[in-house]
């Protein structure tokens, strides 16, 4: 079945962060954590956005950025917004795998604090590294205390944790224990790196993918990845190891709106 | 059984990939092609210079039939080469569609889509979300006819011609196509359409109207084909609401000598054309045909 859209009110405001805030619907979505939903501010724009909270009432957890998101942080309670969703294929619990390890950075943590939820339903031990530039950025660490996770921190500057990126963390965290399987999400850079640490390690892993999407259903074409052919609203936007190693344009560029590539910034 | 012969092109099979699905870049196409099995692609529809498009939603979805409104995001044609050079060793005939705001425009793209390795051009005379292009042209007899011909003029490999049910008259344009030697016409571009939410009050769409294409635009684009087939001679390449080999094969009865499938590829997924063909061949067998080209306006 395809998601309709589906216009609801939003039920209430969570502000996490300075520039992110939560957003539940006054709906509830049967999802997967990692999968999406688009989201229409009408008169604004539609943008996708990860599906946050899925027990319950759904959510949105949102960082401002551009425009879209900006708008989307003036909205108040009972204001009106259209929702497609459960969109994509999400992230893959897998019953074999009783130790994971889950790494975000940034606004990437959003998808990964109801993978971590169902993880510890599910019996699997939990350790998560959780990264933001500054410690006040920091998301949704306590969702994951909250279900026993062993959580390590890191902030690019020191303030929290850690200072520096979750893949330094990531790396000292592999040197001293194993895990039966890895789930990132973040920038796309961070992601590259992480999964290069999980495969040197030969830990099975999943990434989340960000693209622009138009359609968001599969059939315009905006998000198909150069060298595998995947739509990442569709066969993603979650892919295992082996499947984005075939994406040659994962960690080199993306399309924009009129499909001509954009490289990322090295760091 | 289902190979066939469309103005020239030699195709495997009569389903083609509609232009605007899947499109984007090279490896959507190239994922139809091979996954899907579609006897040749269409490109989206290509113009001069990059273009974004409409801003989200720019889609509507229903139980079968969609609303969108993309507004013909491309690459501009120097970009898009390298996507259809991708398309090279799939053997899969690619179909370049092609749009401008000037007839110059629609010349200039042409060209460059056969420099680089085109089998055949689709005129682009059917879009009705983007201003002054697509319908604009398609409205017109006249436009048609100067459209087509100087295309015709200045490329060898065939060329076709989509054209929009937003007309008084569908024959009349189709007959400017045949005098201005068009090789075959599309038939038909989505038809202007739209989705007020009851709730937010609004049109659903950025772009306010947008194209109606799917199973409810069949019945529409089966007349118009059927009514162009008992009036013109050249190739007709049916178009709407294509999901079953069933569905196709009332094309073929109306005149048709292969399909075009979009939508349907949201609903019955990449590979739906196989789905089609099988259902087709299905078809043929039951009736006691041996090639498709018997059934070809049998009801005419």
């Amino acid at each position: 079945m395809i998601a309709k859209l589906h216009v609801t009110k939003i039920r209430e405001i969570i502000k996490e962060t300075r520039r992110i805030k939560t957003f539940i619907l006054d709906m509830k979505i049967k999802a997967q954590p990692g999968q999406f939903a688009m989201v229409w501010l009408p008169d604004v724009d539609e943008k996708p956005m990860a599906l946050s909270y899925i027990d319950g009432y759904a959510g949105i957890t949102v960082l401002k950025l551009g425009d879209f998101t900006k708008k989307l942080h003036e909205a108040k309670v009972g204001d009106i917004v259209g929702i497609r969703a459960p969109l994509g294929r999400g992230f893959k619990l897998r019953d074999e795998d009783k130790k994971i390890l889950i790494v975000g950075g940034g606004i990437g943590v959003a998808p990964l604090a109801p993978l971590a939820e169902k993880a510890v339903e599910e019996g699997k031990e939990v350790t998560a590294i959780i990264g933001a530039v500054t410690k006040s950025e920091l998301l949704f660490v306590n969702r994951f205390e909250k279900v026993g996770a062993k959580v390590y921190i890191t902030t690019d500057d020191g303030t929290a944790g850690i200072k520096g990126f979750t893949t330094d963390a990531m790396r000292m965290l592999l040197e001293k224990e194993t895990f039966d399987a890895c789930y990132i999400c973040g920038p796309e850079i961070m992601m590259v790196k992480a999964l290069e640490l999980a495969r040197a390690k030969k830990i099975p892993s999943q990434v989340s993918l960000h693209r622009y999407f138009k359609c968001g259903i599969g059939i315009c074409g905006a998000c198909v990845l150069d060298g595998c052919g995947y739509r990442v609203c569709k066969e993603g936007p979650t892919f295992w190891d082996f499947e984005i190693e075939k994406c040659s344009e994962f960690g080199s560029y993306w399309r924009n709106a009129a499909g001509v590539k954009v490289y990322f910034k090295k760091k | 059984m289902l190979n066939i012969k469309v103005a020239g092109l030699e195709l495997s099979n009569p389903t083609m990939l509609a232009s605007g699905i899947m499109g984007v870049s090279g490896s959507g196409l190239k994922a139809v092609a091979v996954k899907g099995g579609a006897g040749a692609i269409v490109t989206q529809s290509i113009s001069i210079a990059p273009r974004e498009g409409h801003k989200n939603p720019t889609i509507y979805t229903m139980d079968d039939s969609l609303i969108s409104a993309f507004g013909l995001p491309n690459q501009g044609y120097l970009n898009y080469r390298e996507e259809i050079e991708q398309l090279k060793d799939t053997n899969v005939p690619v179909v370049a569609s092609v749009y401008g705001y000037g007839i110059e425009e629609y010349v200039e793209v042409a060209k460059a889509m056969e420099e680089f390795g085109a089998s055949a051009i689709e005129l682009n005379l059917a879009y009705p979300n983007a201003g002054k292009t697509g319908s604009f042209y398609g409205q017109s007899e006249h436009l048609t006819y100067e459209v087509v011909r100087a295309v015709k003029s200045k490329v060898k490999i065939p060329v076709f011609a989509k054209l929009t049910a937003n007309v008084t008259d569908i024959v009349s344009i189709a007959k400017a196509c045949e005098e201005a030697k068009a090789d075959a016409i599309v038939a038909i571009g989505p038809v202007g359409a739209m989705k007020i939410d009851i709730y937010a009050k609004k049109p659903v769409l950025a772009n306010k109207t947008g194209g109606l294409s799917g199973k409810c635009l069949k019945p529409i684009a089966v007349r118009c084909v059927y009514e162009i087939a008992k009036e013109v001679d050249i190739d007709i390449i049916g178009c709407g609401g294509v999901f079953t080999g069933e569905d196709a094969v009332e094309y073929f009865l109306a005149g048709a000598k292969a399909v075009q499938i979009g939508t349907a590829v949201l609903y019955r997924g990449i590979r739906v054309f196989k789905k089609v063909c099988r259902e087709i061949e299905s078809y043929l067998k039951s009736q006691g045909y041996s090639s498709l080209d018997e059934i070809i306006g049998l009801a005419l």
